[in-house]
């Protein structure tokens, strides 16, 4: 275990918030759940691409950034339609 | 332990610490603009100190710039999805 794999583990506990406001509150509270988990993901999955030297990896996490965003604005579109 | 080490774990360490901050703010704050607020806080300061031990551990390299358009891209597009969500939850007010 090194740094980056420390890191990355303890960053997966900031999941049970996002998922626990995601179940509990209302639908417009679980938006924003979604783009903060989705900010997570794409920081764990950056830090296990440097902790487990695959360069090639940190590609995962920067098409994550811009597939989370294009579906939060998807949903947000969705939302402010039917309300 | 190097300052290389030392600057690696404090990076990595105040990332982390931050981002973990932000989610429990999502949870103690009762309105939807202010969750979005740690949302956003939490978009825009780990994903750079992640980006700078990244480059500090790799240099210029493929990696740690791709560990810096991350953290740009982070930080210029998740405003412009916090602007849809409030949008969408001022509409669902009414």
């Amino acid at each position: 275990m090194n740094v980056w794999l420390w890191g990355a583990t303890a960053l997966l506990l900031g999941l049970v918030p996002c998922g626990w406001l995601a179940l509990r509150a209302s639908r417009v509270d679980a938006l924003v759940a979604l783009q903060t988990a989705g900010t997570v993901v794409t920081l764990v999955l950056l830090l296990l691409a440097e902790g487990f030297n695959r360069a090639a990896y940190t590609g995962v996490a920067l098409i994550l950034a811009f597939v989370s965003f294009v579906g939060i604005l998807v949903i947000a579109r969705f939302m402010g339609r039917h309300v | 332990m190097s300052a290389h080490d030392l600057a690696l774990d404090v990076l990595v360490g105040a990332a982390v610490a931050g981002e973990l901050l932000c989610c429990i703010g999502l949870v103690v704050m009762r309105d939807v603009y202010d969750r979005l607020h740690y949302a956003m806080a939490a978009s825009a300061v780990p994903p750079l100190l992640v980006a700078a031990a990244v480059l500090v551990e790799e240099d210029w390299t493929q990696p740690s710039i791709n560990a810096l358009v991350i953290a740009v891209a982070l930080f210029l597009v998740n405003p412009v999805a916090a602007h849809a969500t409030a949008r969408a939850a001022g509409s669902r007010r009414g």
